[in-house]
């Protein structure tokens, strides 16, 4: 019965999001249904309701009404939000609860194939989510201006930056422990609140401007924001991107080569 | 050595054996899971790793799957070199590992579809392929269902179908039925026969003697990472333990003292073993050990006399009992 040899896969990526796409086919309803509702509930909360006040307030320092100003910065948060939640506990099923992982390393896919494909669909669902955040944000008069369209690469690019270097850390995870709690609570929300979604940064204390400049998060608000208003040179904007690939090269480096060390055990 | 089926495999493969290893080392931090073992695996054959648990048998079963890389020593599968040949040799390796790998979030006809694709089939070859290895796998009724409530039994012959998809030359088996109950062993048992009928080279660890005897020509005893015996299920039995055995169990307290009175009554040749639960008699003549046991006035609590098995091999050679 042995039968001719099956020819090395080509195309290993497209495999593996075929696989993804088999697995999200249960779940498309919920992406969408939190792909419209959380950037609806965002934008009417608090780029329309707050807004309220904060206009009645005066935008001076701002330079534009408050939902403007938010809608880009609410639009790369929700991307890092789809990416952290991409990143933790799916990778940890396909080491630990459905070992799928170890079941692609048996078969002519290497560790580092399967690592690439994870980073791939993670970057599809942000990139697909973005483009219905950008819908959504359009539909509710958020964006004034075409050039609107670069935050959703913007959004893409600081959530994989975000992304990479947290699967990293999912492959690493062994037992259910606090691990991702601790990332959720102390890295997602605290990058969200201060990273100058709501306001801008310099309104915080000098170290806390610090802090930020460090997080992907910030980069991302800006360049999306820049997109979105205007205003920001091409220098910047170079500086921002360049430091968010550092971000994703470094922390798909480091997803590769944690996903061979656990599946090569 | 067999060569049935050798026409996929043209040129000096043909003679080679399928897997040769020499001084196959497995370290890990300070601990030598495997320790420098040398076999060879030729092409038809069912080959098992006997052994209890920490023999090293799941470690050598990695190597050999091009999964873990070795620490020293040499590996040949199929001709080739895991280390500069991996995804090559996978490609035509099955592999079943000891835990369920299944995606449980998909169908029982998807997980087979999938796997497929990971080795690059196309949709064509495999959707007569999938449904060949449902009704192989008696899972044809349950393709669309999701693979979470499935029996254990169940999800074992999905994950051996699995297996088979890419019409692997050599089809590893980690502890294929461990967990399983007696009815759900039988089964799976009946079809790795038909696999091994069909000319498939099995490669298996087990723990379980009757698994053993029944589906390997040929096996290693595995201790402590190191091989300590070679051969046939019945070549083993013949050299390393007697025909028959008998079991007496004495009092709680009191085995200590009937082995050593049947010790001064056996034949040269015939051994007997002191357990924590019982005392074992190895003999050529069971009835007559026994009827000799009760001349000495011994009354055990109760007696079996059975034929060897691949247990007391493993005992005899080790020590220990198997299942601990």
């Amino acid at each position: 019965m042995p039968a001719p040899a099956v020819p090395r896969p080509r195309g290993a990526l497209l495999q593996l999001l075929e696989y993804q796409l088999l697995v999200a086919r249960a779940f498309w309803r919920s992406f969408i249904i939190v792909g419209v509702l959380s950037p609806l509930l965002y934008v009417l909360a608090l780029g329309i309701g707050l807004g309220k006040v904060v206009n009645r307030h005066g935008t001076d320092t701002l330079g534009v009404p408050y939902l403007q100003f938010v809608a880009p910065a609410f639009l790369v948060a929700a991307a890092i939000q789809v990416a952290a939640n991409e990143s933790t506990f799916p990778v940890m099923a396909g080491f630990k609860w459905m070992r799928t992982f170890h079941g692609m390393a048996a078969t002519s896919l290497t560790p580092r194939q399967i690592c690439d494909g994870q980073l791939a669909w993670c970057a599809l669902r942000v990139l697909s989510n973005a483009l219905l955040y950008l819908l959504i944000v359009v539909a509710l008069g958020g964006a004034h201006r075409w050039e609107f369209v670069w935050t959703v690469p913007a959004a893409t690019l600081t959530a994989m930056a975000f992304a990479a270097p947290v699967t990293a850390l999912a492959a690493i995870v062994e037992s259910e422990g606090n691990t991702f709690n601790m990332l959720f609570r102390f890295v997602v929300v605290p990058m969200f609140l201060f990273s100058g979604t709501f306001y801008p940064i310099s309104t915080l204390p000098r170290w806390g401007q610090l802090l930020a400049y460090v997080t992907p998060q910030w980069h991302g608000t800006e360049l999306a924001r820049g997109a979105a208003l205007g205003g920001l040179s091409p220098a910047a904007a170079i500086g921002h991107v360049a430091y968010l690939l550092v971000w994703l090269v470094v922390g798909v480096g480091l997803a590769r080569w944690r996903f061979r060390v656990r599946l090569t055990k | 050595m067999s060569v049935s089926g050798a026409t996929a495999e043209p040129g000096p493969l043909i003679s080679a054996p399928l897997i040769s290893a020499r001084g196959l080392t497995k370290q890990f931090a300070g601990f030598t899971a495997v320790d420098g073992i040398d076999f060879e695996v030729a092409r038809g054959e069912a080959f098992g790793f006997l052994g209890p648990n920490g023999a090293g048998k799941s470690s050598t079963m990695r190597m050999v799957s091009c999964v873990a890389p070795l620490t020293s020593g040499s590996l040949q599968i199929l001709g080739m070199d895991p280390v500069q040949d991996g995804p090559r040799i996978r490609a035509r390796l099955g592999v079943v590992p000891q835990q369920d790998t299944l995606d449980t979030e998909l169908t029982v006809r998807e997980n087979l579809y999938i796997y497929g694709r990971y080795f690059g089939m196309s949709r064509r070859v495999l959707r007569p392929k999938v449904d060949e290895l449902l009704d192989f796998a008696q899972l044809t009724e349950r393709a669309d269902s999701k693979v979470e409530p499935l029996s254990g039994g169940m999800k074992r012959r999905l994950t051996i179908a699995r297996s088979l998809i890419n019409d692997p030359d050599i089809l590893m088996l980690d502890e294929p039925t461990t967990g399983l109950d007696p009815q759900a062993r039988h089964v799976l048992w009946d079809r790795l026969y038909r696999l091994k009928q069909d000319g498939v080279t099995l490669v298996l660890t087990t723990h379980y003697m009757d698994e053993a005897e029944q589906l390997c020509d040929r096996l290693v005893v595995m201790d402590g990472g190191r091989i300590v015996a070679e051969g046939s299920p019945l070549s083993l039995i013949a050299e390393h333990s007697t025909r028959e055995v008998v079991e007496l169990r004495f009092a709680p307290g009191s085995n200590g003292a009937a082995a050593a009175r049947l010790g001064a009554a056996i034949a040269a040749g015939e051994r007997v073993d002191e357990l924590p639960d019982r005392v074992l008699l190895y003999v050529s003549d069971g009835e007559q050990a026994l009827s000799r046991a009760h001349e000495l006035g011994l009354s055990p609590v109760s007696s079996l006399v059975r034929r060897s098995t691949l247990e007391d091999v493993f005992l005899r050679l080790t020590g220990r009992s198997l299942v601990d």
